[in-house]
């Protein structure tokens, strides 16, 4: 049943992934403003980082450290690159 | 400490093992390291690719609309479905299905080689159009990246089909699949340096 619960969540993430990629491209096409576009395709890069990190590389089960650091690393290099293009 | 706290301390503790025994790494921790040092190694590519970008930013702008925003999207598609592959590739391993992991990861690979042939097509189309690594400071950044990045896809698949290879002799047993787990964390890696490569090149 567990196992099971697993499956249908990485289901549920990839879908969630392939949304997100495509609705980023459409960002380009569709927002006139740099800040809002660049700082939306960030933002889904966060969102898109977190499933993987927890859900594909299976660290919402591991021990909190290593968790909050791969977490760290998809919140902290958006938010540079964010902080270079747009300040 | 009455006899009915010391059995509630003693039922909190027993939770509190069971979920610390719970929270274990996937793989190996020198895995986990040489994922760090590569990601490490990315991201001062990707700051210094943001930096660039100010500084040059013409030069960016015309770069970035010579390329095929459509590639870099199935590329996209591609490495992301590859990884949820092998994700249920480890599902069926803890369900000791391991004749169905290996199938599992063989989709996988097929949609890394849907990456790989988009992404020479891609060279090869730059080349035609006359485009190098020595064209200017952004096709030096998007060759040198985009080119470390297809290695570890590479060195990706060769993990997986060392895994695949295992996993279809029996070499992993429900006990311990650190070795299966190891790998399939790589290629996750793999998948991730990508999300945050593929904005900062065709997106943004």
């Amino acid at each position: 049943m567990q196992k099971n619960k697993s499956t249908n969540h990485v289901i549920t993430s990839w879908l969630w992934l392939i949304v997100l990629t495509i609705a980023s491209i459409f960002l380009t096409s569709f927002i006139d403003n740099r800040i809002i576009y660049v700082t939306s395709a960030l933002i889904i890069v966060v969102i898109k980082g977190q499933q993987i990190v927890d859900v594909f590389m299976e660290l919402n089960k591991a021990p909190r450290f290593w968790r909050l650091l791969l977490l760290s690393y998809i919140v902290l290099i958006p938010l540079i690159i964010a902080i270079i293009y747009l300040v | 400490m009455n006899t009915s706290s010391i059995a509630i301390a003693s039922s909190s503790s027993k939770i509190t093992d069971e979920e610390l025994s719970d929270k274990k790494l996937p793989g190996d921790l020198a895995m986990w390291f040489f994922i760090l040092a590569e990601l490490t190694v990315f991201a001062i590519f990707f700051i210094g690719f943001a930096v660039s970008e100010q500084l040059n930013t013409d030069i960016f702008a015309q770069g970035k609309a010579q390329l095929h925003q459509t590639s870099g999207l199935i590329n996209t598609l591609a490495l992301i479905t590859s990884s949820f592959f092998v994700a249920l590739a480890l599902s069926a391993m803890h369900k000791t299905q391991s004749k169905k992991a290996v199938y599992l990861i063989l989709i996988a690979k097929v949609f890394a080689s849907i990456y790989i042939s988009v992404k020479i097509w891609e060279y090869l189309s730059l080349f035609e159009q006359g485009i190098t690594i020595e064209t200017n400071s952004f096709f030096t950044l998007y060759f040198l990246i985009t080119a470390f990045h297809l290695m570890h896809v590479l060195l990706g698949m060769v993990i997986l089909s060392f895994i695949a290879h295992s996993a279809w002799h029996d070499k992993y047993n429900n006990n311990d699949l650190s070795g299966f787990e190891a790998g399939a964390s790589y290629w996750h890696m793999v998948d991730l340096l990508w999300i945050i490569l593929f904005p900062l090149i065709y997106v943004i």
